[in-house]
């Protein structure tokens, strides 16, 4: 059997960076992933944030991969706008909230996980080949045994190897915790459940659109009746050429009163300010070449989808700085006028020679979903087991405050410091629990990621009172009313949130996340102050089977999800909430199909959920 | 220095992918308009010589008889395979060649990659090509360069210190089509490989090795020139009569249009909006498994 110093399961950005960290301290681990490539089964809103808490040190992405992050990283735009709106059907309000977004931060960039996760594993994958280590792709771990001393992993494709410690970063729906009993799965009062569509834009009309330069992001938050009554909000984030739009719910508001999960982000591609900030000039898809001869007919669709293809790619350049500036450089163009002429020729000739309208519309790439938990309800208190040390997502870390959202800068933090732990273990060749959990844990509870699981950061808090000065008290209720005029003062506020902190999230929660401040207040709000927004257009959106049909799968003939009890309430509601419409009822029974499903785990709880064997299910294109 | 030597014979041959593939209105290939690329099988001899590369480190050439074109599927077979050397075996008197006067070539090739001191333990090749469909080449090199043959290989093991392989052979006998054979030989050995080929990496360090390597490739393939070596009739001091159209004793006489073969069947377009006609459908299909359905 192979030994190896430390495994790390999961190559998500906690993982990648756990391995990054570890062969920066000269020690040897691999790092095994299900997806073929790295990157491709990863998922975020997504912010990636970079933090300066007022006390104590996280540990940031560019502690971990250096100074080349800023350099080379793919990330997509700096967000540099954060606003939030309220909303009633064609009624806004809106409040800035720019400085809640600045709060504690060096910058926030908004990142599809795809590429930058697979940037991060190159760099990973370079520092841990140097100490024997590196990423093992397309390989899915299926046990875990402790056996007279020794830790040996199990997998569905390579033979058994054995390791020291293991570091498990395998995501919300973690099976090391699973296997190991190191934790019970989460409940629905612990998880979000975020949907997201990333659309298509060139990078010069969300500029334009969004009021940005190149060089900026804009980050918009809802809230409202687009919520469809849930506890949630949605966002839309501004990408390079693309525009990541996403709902984000809490999963026992979903379950109290079922919604199919698009429907939420339907409700915000619906809404008029995000239709206009999402239009885009796009050909209408006819049938071409009617009453031709079959062999015609394709010679004309081939004709057509290849010079269509062709425009959108050259179009794509051209509203972009860094496009035109390549296509000249390359000298395939002389100058952007010519550029432009090219452009209108293909317009034309699509036109006249494929008779190809073109009318106002969005252009959708890509539908994902997943789980996201909410550390201040679930992070678990003593994240490992033995010598196995959980972190970011597997070890229920993600940070929910109000409009806050943060898991991917979380799960780098505990990286570094799992990392730390374990090396620190390797050259006292001690891992007990003792030695290395227990040191682990309490880095983790030092973190000030984990205070503010723990309890309301004050400052934070005035930052909200005081972007909704303008918002009329009787709005916000009798409910809220006391604690508004207690927090409007600045003494009386640091003792009510000391009395806050008392007496716990747990207590506070429910009062906090409610329908009330989630839907009703945001509602009345924009209802009685808000400006009417008209869009100029319809979308056509997408129906959940064109989206599925998008999506890119190697689908494994054996299903990796099975029913437990095809007759419980749970299985009934999850025909509505899958994201992907994976199960349906017949009889009073629920059956599955698991050839869409995207591996979000909106099921686990009462299935016998595993993630698909190395190289199978959903690869993601823009995650 | 590499404990194994050995070299890949590959053929540059049309994209017959669809999308990429072009026509003539008589039905025959337009060659003008047709991408050429690695063939496929050629591809497959290549994923099995990486296994030598990721395993025993292996040193591997990779060769070809082409015009100067087909420098490009050498380099998509160093990508494949990532090959320290790369050969063209180019010149106008190979022009016209059948499957003995290209066996010819290839043969004087590797042995002169041999003459260097360089001893070559396994040929691989694709057990045919796409645009000749006649699977000759492979075997008559193997014969001229006297080396034992191992036909449809579908994976292999070589014992390094002993001098040996052992492979897994793809046969039919007595009218099965999926009996596999085990068989062992001694080294040098010349093997063509079944399409069914599978590389087996089963352990965390042949997997990294296979990443490791695969990684190298990329790198190498971008700058492949640099590994190539072109070489013409004189250089490589093959003897005229034996190459091109001189040296071969079949020539294609005529190619003849493979009929369109009669529908048998039919297909009929259900639509499923309809519940109607899923109900005929589902009635129909009830109608041919009545007796092999069990309730």
């Amino acid at each position: 059997m192979e030994n190896y110093d430390v495994a790390i399961i999961g190559g998500g950005s906690a993982g990648l960076a756990a391995l990054q960290h570890l062969s920066s301290l000269g020690k040897q681990a691999v790092l095994i992933e299900a997806a073929k490539t790295v990157g491709s089964k990863n998922i975020s809103g997504g912010i990636l944030y970079s933090k300066k808490p007022k006390n104590g040190k996280v540990f940031n992405v560019e502690d971990v991969y250096g100074e080349q992050f800023f350099h080379d990283a793919p990330v997509e735009r700096l967000i540099t706008k954060y606003i939030l709106h309220t909303t009633s059907r064609d009624k806004l309000y809106s409040i800035d909230l720019t400085s809640a977004h600045k709060y504690q931060a060096n910058f926030g960039y908004s990142v599809l996980l795809n590429s930058l996760n697979s940037w991060f594993a190159q760099i990973a994958n370079e520092s841990a080949e140097k100490q024997g280590g590196g990423i093992v792709p397309g390989v899915h771990v299926s046990n875990i045994l402790f056996d007279e001393g020794k830790t040996v992993i199990e997998t569905d494709e390579l033979k058994e190897f054995g390791v020291k410690a293991i570091i498990a970063a395998d995501g919300v729906n973690s099976e090391v915790a699973d296997l190991t009993g190191a934790r019970q799965k989460f409940s629905p009062e612990e998880l979000y459940q975020g949907v997201k569509v990333v659309v298509k834009l060139p990078e010069d009309i969300i500029n334009e659109r969004f009021e940005i330069s190149s060089e900026e992001g804009a980050a918009h938050l809802f809230a409202g009746d687009v919520t469809l009554g849930h506890i949630g909000g949605g966002f839309v984030y501004t990408n390079r050429g693309t525009v990541s739009v996403g709902a984000v719910y809490h999963y026992d508001s979903l379950m109290s009163h079922p919604t199919e999960p698009h429907e939420l982000v339907d409700a915000l591609l619906d809404n008029h300010l995000v239709r206009e900030f999402i239009k885009d000039e796009v050909p209408i898809k006819e049938e071409l070449g009617h009453g031709l001869s079959k062999e015609e007919q394709l010679k004309i669709r081939f004709g057509a989808s290849k010079l269509l293809k062709t425009w959108d790619d050259l179009r794509t350049e051209f509203y972009s700085v860094r496009g035109r500036r390549n296509l000249i450089e390359t000298g395939k163009y002389k100058s952007e006028q010519e550029i432009k002429a090219r452009l209108d020729t293909i317009y034309h000739d699509l036109n006249t020679k494929y008779g190809i309208k073109f009318s106002t519309d969005y252009v959708e790439l890509e539908y994902s979903a997943k789980l996201v938990p909410d550390g201040k309800r679930c992070r678990m208190k003593r994240p490992f087991l033995k010598n196995i040390l959980f972190i970011g997502d597997a070890a229920g870390r993600g940070i929910f405050i109000g409009p806050r959202i943060e898991g991917l800068n979380v799960g780098i933090d505990d990286a570094v410091r799992a990392a730390n732990a374990v090396s620190r273990s390797i050259e006292r060749n001690n891992f007990s629990s003792d030695y290395m959990g227990e040191f682990y844990t309490k880095s983790v509870e030092e973190s000030p990621y984990t205070r503010d699981m723990r309890e309301i950061d004050k400052d934070y808090l005035k930052i909200f009172l005081d972007a909704a000065k303008g918002v009329p008290k009787d709005i916000i209720g009798s409910r809220y009313g006391t604690i508004i005029r207690l927090m409007s003062s600045g003494t009386l506020r640091g003792l009510a949130v000391g009395f806050a902190n008392m007496l716990g999230y747990d207590r506070l929660l429910p009062l906090v996340e409610s329908e009330e401040t989630y839907v009703q207040v945001p509602t009345e709000l924009a209802e009685r102050l808000g400006r009417l927004v008209s869009a100029t257009y319809t979308p056509k959106i997408m129906s959940i089977s064109q989206r599925i049909a998008n999506l890119q799968y190697d689908d494994d003939s054996v299903s990796h999800i099975r029913i437990i009890d095809s007759k419980s309430d749970f299985m009934k509601k999850m025909v509505v909430l899958c994201p992907t419409k994976c199960y349906s009822s017949e009889n009073d029974e629920v059956t599955l199909q698991h050839e869409g499903c995207i591996e979000c785990g909106t099921c686990a709880r009462e299935t016998q959920w595993k993630h698909p064997r190395g190289e199978k299910g959903i690869a993601y294109r823009y995650g | 220095m590499a404990s194994l030597r050995v070299a890949v014979i590959v053929k540059m041959e049309p994209d017959f992918s669809e999308g990429n593939v072009s026509y003539n209105s008589d039905g025959t290939l337009n060659r003008a308009e047709t991408k050429n690329i690695l063939g496929p099988h050629s591809a497959i001899a290549c994923r099995a010589a990486f296994y030598t590369k990721v395993i025993y480190g292996a040193e591997i050439y990779v060769a070809t008889m082409g015009p100067p074109i087909a420098d490009s599927a050498l380099q998509q077979a160093q990508l494949i395979s990532n090959a320290d050397n790369l050969y063209l075996f180019s010149d106008r008197i190979f022009a016209g060649a059948d499957t003995l006067a290209t066996a010819e070539v290839l043969k004087t090739g590797i042995n002169m990659i041999q003459e260097q001191g360089k001893k070559v333990d396994i040929v691989f090749s694709g057990h045919r090509a796409s645009d000749g469909e006649t699977g000759q080449t492979g075997p008559q090199t193997a014969w001229k360069l006297g080396y034992t043959f191992l036909g449809n290989v579908i994976s292999y093991y070589v014992d390094i210190e002993n001098r040996k392989i052992r492979a897994k052979r793809l046969i039919s006998l007595q009218g099965f089509y999926d009996i596999i054979e085990e068989v062992e030989a001694l080294l040098p050995v010349f093997i063509t490989v079944d399409p069914l080929y599978k590389a087996n990496y089963d352990t965390i360090t042949q997997r990294l090795a296979f990443m490791k390597h695969r990684k190298e490739a990329s790198k190498k393939a971008q700058d492949y020139k640099q590994y190539l070596n072109v070489l013409n009739a004189q250089q490589l001091g093959v003897d005229p009569k034996l190459v091109g159209l001189p040296g071969s004793p079949t020539i294609v006489y005529k190619v003849e249009k493979i009929p369109k073969a009669k529908p048998t069947r039919r297909a009929t377009m259900v639509d499923g909006s309809d519940r109607g006609q899923i109900v005929e459908l589902a009635t129909k299909i009830n109608q041919v498994l009545s007796g092999a359905v069990v309730e």
